[in-house]
């Protein structure tokens, strides 16, 4: 079947430019939110899933499913860091397990207003385990037992205050930031400090996990089937990453549906406007519409002329779209996760994110162009001449 | 019946205008010769444009049957009569109907589109014909950088390019003044005699049924005296 030649259509949008562009920005206004939302959701589930390991296992009371919600006694943890074979050893063949305390507390932010700022108690153990994934960047780490805090970098431009040298009251009691640390994921929106003395200061006896390095590829299942009749403790074990996916579904989803409700609304309006300019199109050019088929074009090769006009507004409306949401790459923002903690992550639109979102343009332009392209497919070329 | 003649057999094509039937062709019989330059006269709501879109296809007849070139249009589905006119009819309209986004070239190169040929064939049977109705020189301007006798010539390449059996011309002279539509109706002759096309012209004006082999006069859907310009003395 002879088509009708593609520089007809890519002149006539170029004729009406102006009905070209508001076409163009509308679908594009519609993509720049869908893409915004989808580079949120990429940056807040990157964050997590980027520092999510697999040869960390996890240790959580029985039933909870974060580790706000956890509680181990000093007991159990005891138990957990020395009785778990699948444990790896480090230097001294000490088992590379640690307990960690988890708890959120008020900090004033610098755009004002309050947000919870997650506390992390850990142990010495903790910085082994984690490797070279965790490092200091400014000044140094704090002092096993000692009244100091380190913080992770993601917490610097929102909270001002927080800078090595000043003081941080926890409850009643001072402690002295001596460093800053860098962190993949989430760990970089936490104030670390010393296990023990944040535990005191916090008035908190419990613990709310163990984490431990296991070889790759370990049963965690079988250590959890094997500690339930345990009367002791009783805990619930998976993976680093199993347990920071768990954490980011909720909110991630959340993004999902935001950004998939708000694309529709516009999505809905973009339609309308791409198919009021194919209908001005098809009724300024009733008249060339009716000599292509005078001369032989066939119905289905006039429909897909205009559908390929369709289709190319659609398409320039998502490169704008994509463009328009370029220059938040890398901006960070920060939001509460699922134990009510800010974290801080930055807009990431990823060329996946790009492509789904001039994907969405184009079926946009597409649903916008198929009414009036199927009415010029079906006019009659005497009516169509006449109407000139 | 010869490869590029026309016939009518008891065509009917009724109208339906505000719950009203009207009857614009009323049991026409009516054969063309080929080769034969044709003019269609008659006041207007007579038929004439209906008849020249029945024989080019662009319309379908109520009742009867319109034949060209021995082929029979009225069972042809709209797909066939699309690729029929392709490949056996060339259309010149009173308003030049050109792609205005489009060159000279181009507009001539639409209808070669749709058949089986190259794109350097194509190109130079376009310019064959741009050449054919003196515009060689003109072939890289789009229309409106092209007066209106030499936008008609390029509608007359156009209905040319293909090599069709049949030009159907409807008031092409219309909107031109008298020294360019006797230019352009020349060309129309010309192409009768040379190349042996049939043409049939709708006009109002005498003076351009003039330049026809014969003039055919249509009333109210009904087929009217059929005048031979061959026999009158003086003709151009």
């Amino acid at each position: 079947m002879a088509l009708v030649p593609l520089r007809y259509n890519l002149r006539s949008l170029w004729v009406r430019s102006s009905s070209t562009l508001l076409t163009v920005c509308a679908i594009g206004a519609t993509v720049a939110v869908l893409a915004g939302m989808l580079s949120l959701q990429q940056g807040f589930v990157t964050l997590f899933a980027e520092r999510g390991r697999t040869d960390i296992a996890v240790f959580l009371r029985k039933g909870a499913t974060s580790e706000g919600e956890s509680g181990l006694t000093r007991e159990q943890c005891a138990i957990l860091t020395k009785e778990v074979a699948e444990v790896q050893k480090g230097d001294g063949d000490r088992p590379l397990a640690s307990a960690e305390l988890f708890l959120a507390v008020r900090r004033k932010k610098a755009d004002g207003g309050e947000t919870n700022v997650s506390l992390r108690g850990v142990e010495p153990l903790t910085f082994a385990i984690h490797g070279d994934d965790v490092g200091i960047v400014e000044g140094r780490n704090f002092q096993p037992g000692s009244d100091e805090l380190i913080l992770g970098e993601g917490l610097r431009a929102r909270f001002p205050d927080l800078r090595v040298g000043e003081t941080m009251q926890i409850n009643v009691v001072p402690f002295k930031i001596v460093g800053i640390f860098a962190a993949k994921g989430g760990y970089r929106s936490e104030v670390w400090g010393d296990l023990d003395r944040l535990g005191e200061a916090l008035q908190r006896p419990v613990r709310s996990r163990v984490i431990a390095r296991v070889p790759e590829g370990t049963d965690l299942a079988a250590i959890q089937t094997r500690f339930a009749d345990d009367l002791r403790v009783q805990p619930k074990v998976l993976t680093e990453a199993e347990y920071l996916t768990s954490q980011t579904q909720r909110l991630s989803l959340t993004f999902g549906i935001l950004g998939g409700f708000l694309a529709f609304i516009m999505g809905i309006a973009a339609v309308f406007t791409g198919t009021n300019a194919m209908l001005a199109a098809i009724s300024s050019r009733t008249h060339e519409i009716g000599i292509l088929k005078a001369l032989g074009f066939r119905p289905f090769a006039i429909f897909l002329a205009f559908q390929f006009e369709a289709l190319l507004l659609g398409l320039l409306g998502g490169v704008l779209g994509c463009l328009a949401v370029l220059p938040l790459q890398g901006v960070e923002t920060g939001t509460m996760n699922q134990t009510f903690s800010e974290v801080t992550f930055a807009f990431r639109t990823t060329p996946a994110v790009m492509l789904n979102a001039v994907a969405f343009a184009a079926v946009l332009g597409l649903i916008g162009g198929a009414g009036p392209a199927r009415r010029a497919a079906k006019m009659m070329p005497t009516t169509a001449l006449r109407r000139g | 019946m010869s490869q590029n003649s026309i016939e009518l057999r008891g065509v009917t094509r009724i109208y339906r205008r505000g719950g009203q039937d009207l009857r614009v062709l009323d049991e026409l019989d009516l054969t063309m010769a080929g080769s034969t330059f044709y003019a269609l006269m008659g006041p207007s709501g007579s038929g004439k444009t209906t008849l020249l879109n029945l024989v080019g296809g662009l319309d379908r007849a109520d009742a009867g049957e319109v034949l060209v070139g021995g082929e029979d249009l009225t069972g042809l589905s709209d797909t066939e009569l699309a690729r029929w006119r392709a490949d056996h009819v060339g259309f010149v309209f009173q308003g030049f109907n050109l792609l205005p986004v489009l060159t000279a070239r181009e507009n001539v190169e639409l209808p070669l589109l749709l058949l089986p040929l190259g794109r350097r064939q194509r190109r130079e049977q376009a310019e064959r014909a741009l050449e054919m109705v003196d515009l060689g020189d003109r072939m890289d301007h789009k229309p409106r950088e092209l007066s209106g006798g030499q936008e008609q010539r390029v509608a007359i390449a156009r209905a040319i390019a293909t090599d069709p059996e049949v030009i159907l011309a409807d008031e092409p002279t219309g909107d031109l003044d008298r020294d360019t539509a006797d230019a352009v109706l020349l060309l129309l002759q010309r192409l009768n005699r040379e190349l042996g096309k049939t043409i049939l012209m709708v006009t109002h004006d005498p003076q351009a049924a003039g330049y026809a082999d014969r003039v055919i006069h249509l009333d109210k859907g009904k087929l009217g005296r059929i005048d031979d310009n061959r026999a009158t003395a003086g003709r151009s």
